[in-house]
Order: C-alpha cells, then structure tokens, then sequence
C-alpha cells in the first residue's frame, strides 16, 4: 500500500489549493479525482469572478483554473484523475477505483474536498428527457460545445440560475423565463439585469406545474404560488419550451466523511461534517473544504483549500504554529470579505431594505430583475456631467470591487470595505477608456455622453456575444427591462486584449434615451 | 423515535394523494407513493425505506432522490427533515462492477 503525507480527494478549487498550500509547505501530496478533468467546475465558469483584485475578481472561471492546474505542477502536487475514491476509513485509508482496479493508499492526513451535487424537484414530468440540471447545461455548453436546447425555461433565480440563463443566450438558445417559488431573486442584482435587459422575463412566486411531452419536453406549464408554496388556480402559464434547466441549490456530497465517521449536522444548506476554522472534522488527520463543508462559492472554495492545506502542514509537523498563524490572518481577512454584504450567510433569504450606505433597496430589482428607471439616480454610481463619463448600476453591497483599479485616472472609488457600493467622482476627467466597463464582472457599468451636441448621445456598453454587431449599422435600444425604447445606431465596437472578451459597444441614441439604453438588439 | 405504533397512529391512515405517482427514484422507479405508504406501514428511517424499496439504491447512490425522500418522509411523519435518521454511508461509494471489486490490489495491506 502507498503513502503520502496527504491524500486530496477531488481536484476541484478546494483541492487543488489545499494540495499546492501543503506542497509548499514540503509535503508530498496526491490528488485523486473522479473525473477526465481536473479543476472540478472551474472550467465550466465562462464568466468573470467578482471579489478582490488579490483573489481572482475579474478573471474568468476557467482561467482561474488554467492558474491553478499550472500552480500545482510547479509545486510538484501529483494529480491522479479517472480515480474514483470509493471508501474512507478512520485510519485515514482510501480505496481508489483507477482503471479496473481497486488500489489502496495510507494518508497520514486527509482532505476531502469533493463538492456537491445539483438538487432535483419533482414535478410532473421532471424524468422527460429535456429537464436538466443547470449544471448539466453549463457542461454541455462550456465544456461540449453543445446548445441544450433551443427554447429553454430556467427554474431557480440563484446566481447558478442566473449565471447559466446568460451564458444559454450566449449560446443561442431564447431563454423564456426564469422562474423561482420564492418572491424575490435570490443571486445577484446584477446578474439578473444582465439577462432582463436581454428581454428574459422573471416570474417569482411561481413554480412549475408540469413538464410536458412523452419523448421529450414539448411545453412546461407553471402557476404562481401563495406563501405555503401552493399553487393558485387559474394562475397557470404556459410556455412552448424543448428545455427546462433546474437551478435549485447544491448539497454537499459529504458522504465519504460520514463513512470515515466524522461528526456530522444537517443543516439547511446540507448535511455536513463538523470542522473548526482550519476545516479539521472531529476524526484527526480528516480535513474538508469548499462546498462538502457548506456550500459557498469557487473563490471562497480556494481560500479554504489554502487554509486547509496550511493546517495539515501543522498537523504533520511541517509548519510551526506561528506560521500557521500568520497563514491565517493573511486568508481570514480575504476570506471574512467575501462573506460580507447583502448575501452574508447571515442574510441568507432576508429582505434587506436599504444599502449599507442607507439607500433604498431597488424593490424592482429584486422582484423583476431590473432597476427601474425612477430608482436608478439614487445610487452613487449613477451621476450626470457635461461629456462621457461612467454611470455605475451598482446597487447592492457585494464584495467586489475591481472597478476602483480599472480606472487610471481615479473617477471610480469603493474605499477600504469591499462591499461599498461604487462612487464616481466628477471632479476627475473621464477620458473614456472603458476599463471600467469590461473589469466589471456584473457587466453593470456604462459610459454615457448625453449630449454630443446634435440632440442625440452616446452609451458604451458591455457586449458578450458573437456575432459582434458592425459599426455603421441600425438596431434597436432596449431598456433595463428588455424592452425598444428607441433605434440605435452602431458608433464603434471596440475590442481589447485587456478588456479579456467583453467587447465595448458604443451606440448612438437621442439625448433623453441616453439614461435608459442598456443592451443593443441588431435589427 | 418513539414507539412506532404510537407514532403510526398519531400521522393517521395512508390517505392516497394525486401525485402518488410521480417517480422520485428514478434509477430504481421508486414512486412517491409507495415511499408515503412505507412511513405508514412503520418504516421511519431512510435505512429502513432504501432497504424495503431500494430508493437511493441504484446508479446515482442516492445523489438525486436522497433529499426528495428525506423530504417526503418528514412531511408524512410531521418533523423537520433534519431529524430524519440519515442512511448509513459504506463503500463502494460509487457503483462498483463485481469483476472490478473482485481485482482489489488490498490485499498487500500489513
């Protein structure tokens, strides 16, 4: 039987981390993972990361992978892939599935850090070919290069719901609705504009009835529901769809710790180990992070493989306890940032009514994804100047803030807490680069000229997809809803190496539509 | 859990729902009606039902349906989900052929 310091079960961002951490440390790890691909769901995330500058905000999912795969090569961190980990046991043993064979390893410590798994609902009709996970869907798209479907309804307003239905437009697909049972969206205000201004309607408080089709989905039926979650009659809707993507939250699949004997709680996100800060559960030597110990999200999953990693250095007698010590501090700030802001866990299904800066919550955003227009200008983002400058449709407190770097000259201030919400300066000239339109991973940044002199404006906005419109031509203005406000005409598409693949298109609207055009439509 | 006649009567009779039908295990066609009229007939533990129907038994181990079921047998016995007694956890975690687990390199252990 072989032995490592430290045997990693599941190559995703937690694992990977944890491995490198502890290698630097002068541990000899491995890593087993199941799959054909190690960096678990990193290479499915197409899109840009929010957070920090010093933890990966702004760069996109897989690339972040891409880093982190060639970060455990150079420390030496060997990864084992089609290896199924098939048991743990106390003594800290693994039975591994590689090829046609069962092997043994002894670990003198363990890391599981092997995830989770989409939830399911049942409804009529949920085993029809054509209802998928939204995961599923990220798969077929991002790593098969395969559209799902072409009429597709998305059940679940969480960030994965939200993240998914943009990245299905991106694909092609017409995306019908989203719906979610609870009245209000639960990811990202800024996610969901980015697909409401696409023309995507939300339906909160709704819920699917049926799926129908006896070979695969012709049509999806939902109704709204009262606050039991029962359905209301007469409520019901009806969408021609051939795809119904499921986005109703992840559990953890923590059940190689459960059979290794560690203590475990169910709690609402999950039925999870028992681990103190350093991810340590109640068996010594056993470790978990990223989503098996609460399901979180990649950026946090990494931080806690560091950490993790740190400690079982510890654990072995590789890294003192000071060193541990300064290890953490240097993580727990980052980390502690991350878990800030309107969706702390701690405000997890609660309606925050007003900013940390004490302004209103957009009720409009929350319930049909979009700010409407009469709650725009309250937020500090948003401001009016002679000449082209930023308008920031940042309006909730979440940890991020690489806008404040993007740009040169300073007109774009977050402060010290990350969660703040965005302030632009107008005593400082905005030469309209547009940095701080593509470093904006909620892509919720504009430049706007009002008034170029002949009545009419300009807008600059972020644009991800393909084929990219032409300048000179005519399309049609939508607003924040999705909706015409008016004819648009291309001024310039611009596309940079730093802008890293969201493309700034600047089109030309009347003056008075310069404060409502938010997405070009091409003709 | 407390006595189980006593807990059988105090949730009442298996009363038979429109959706008693629905498929909840998909890999071994467990319906949800046969899983309400196991929690009346006294099985009260996920051990008990996967055992007597094999829910969460076939290919995905439970990955899909093991939260649907726990949820069903809660609301059938009028508690939290949380206190429904878990399945145990063994190997093979994943579905295993018998000519791989039969090639166990193990046997070198000390």
């Amino acid at each position: 039987m072989e032995r490592y310091d430290l045997i990693v079960i599941g190559a995703g961002p937690a694992g990977l981390s944890a491995a490198i951490e502890a290698a630097k440390n002068g541990l000899k790890p491995i890593v087993f993972d199941e799959n054909a691909r190690p960096g678990g769901q990193l290479f499915k995330q197409i899109h840009k990361f929010f957070g920090s500058k010093e933890h990966k905000a702004k760069i996109r999912g897989f690339k972040i992978g891409d880093d982190l795969l060639a970060e455990a090569s150079e420390n030496g961190v060997q990864v084992v892939l089609n290896a199924t980990v098939m048991g743990l046991y106390p003594e800290k043993e693994v039975t591994v599935k590689i090829g046609e064979e069962i092997h043994h390893y002894k670990g003198d410590s363990i890391l599981t850090a092997t995830g989770a798994s989409e939830n399911m609902v049942p409804f009529r009709g949920w085993t029809t070919p054509g209802v998928i996970g939204a995961g599923a869907a990220q798969t077929m798209m991002n790593l098969h290069h395969i559209k799902p479907g072409n009429k597709v309804l998305m059940l679940g307003s969480g960030n994965v719901g939200l993240v998914v239905s943009y990245q299905l437009l991106q694909a092609g697909c017409e995306v019908v609705a989203v719906v979610d049972a609870a009245p209000r969206i639960g990811g990202y205000g800024v996610h969901a504009a980015k697909i409401a201004r696409c023309g995507v309607p939300f339906y909160l408080s709704n819920t699917i009835v049926e799926v129908t089709g006896d070979e695969a989905v012709d049509g999806v039926t939902i109704a709204e529901v009262d606050r039991n979650f029962q359905f209301i009659p007469g409520t019901e809707k009806h969408f021609e769809v051939d795809t119904v993507c499921v986005a109703v939250g992840l559990s953890p699949m923590a059940q190689l710790l459960k059979q290794a004997g560690c203590k475990m709680k169910d709690t609402p996100g999950g039925f999870i180990p028992e681990c103190d800060e350093y991810g340590a559960t109640s068996v010594p030597g056993i470790f978990a992070a990223g989503d098996v110990a609460g399901i979180e999200e990649a950026s946090s999953a990494m931080i806690e493989g560091r950490i993790a990693g740190a400690a079982i250095a510890n654990y072995l007698g590789y890294l003192d306890a000071d060193g541990l010590k300064e290890k953490e501090n240097s993580l727990e700030d980052a980390l502690g940032s991350l878990r800030q802001g309107m969706f702390a866990p701690k405000n997890r299904g609660k309606l925050v009514t007003k900013t940390e800066e004490g302004i209103d919550t957009s009720m409009n955003l929350l319930e049909k994804g979009f700010v409407a227009d009469d709650e725009i200008e309250r937020y500090p983002g948003v401001t009016h100047t002679v000449g082209i400058h930023p308008v920031m449709e940042c309006t909730q407190n979440i940890p991020c803030n690489p806008c404040q770097d993007a740009c040169a000259k300073g007109c774009i201030s977050i402060g010290a807490n990350i969660t703040s919400l965005p302030v632009v300066k107008n005593d400082v000239k905005c030469i309209g680069c547009g940095m701080c339109v593509a470093s904006c991973s909620g892509q919720a940044i504009f430049l706007v000229d009002e008034d170029t002199g002949d009545g009419y404006g300009t807008v600059t906005l972020p644009y991800e997809f393909l084929p990219l419109p032409e300048t000179g031509e005519k399309g049609i203005a939508l607003g924040r809803d999705g909706k015409k406000v008016c004819e648009a005409e291309v001024v310039s598409v611009r596309s940079a190496k730093a802008f890293d693949h969201t493309n700034l298109l600047t089109i030309r609207v009347p003056s008075d539509m310069t404060m409502k055009a938010r997405f070009y439509k091409r003709a | 859990m407390k006595d189980i006649q006593e807990k059988r009567k105090e949730i009442g009779p298996f009363i038979p729902g429109p959706d008693d039908d629905l498929l909840i295990c998909r890999c071994e066609e467990v319906t949800k009606g046969e899983i309400r009229q196991a929690v009346h007939a006294g099985m009260f533990t996920i051990e008990e039902i996967r055992r007597f129907l094999r829910c969460g038994m076939g290919l995905c181990q439970g990955q899909t349906c093991g939260k649907l079921v726990k949820g069903i047998v809660a609301r059938e016995l009028q508690v939290s989900p949380a206190e429904i007694e878990p399945a145990t956890s063994r190997a093979p975690m994943r579905p295993t052929e018998m000519r791989i687990m039969a090639k166990d390199g193990g046997d070198d252990r000390e």
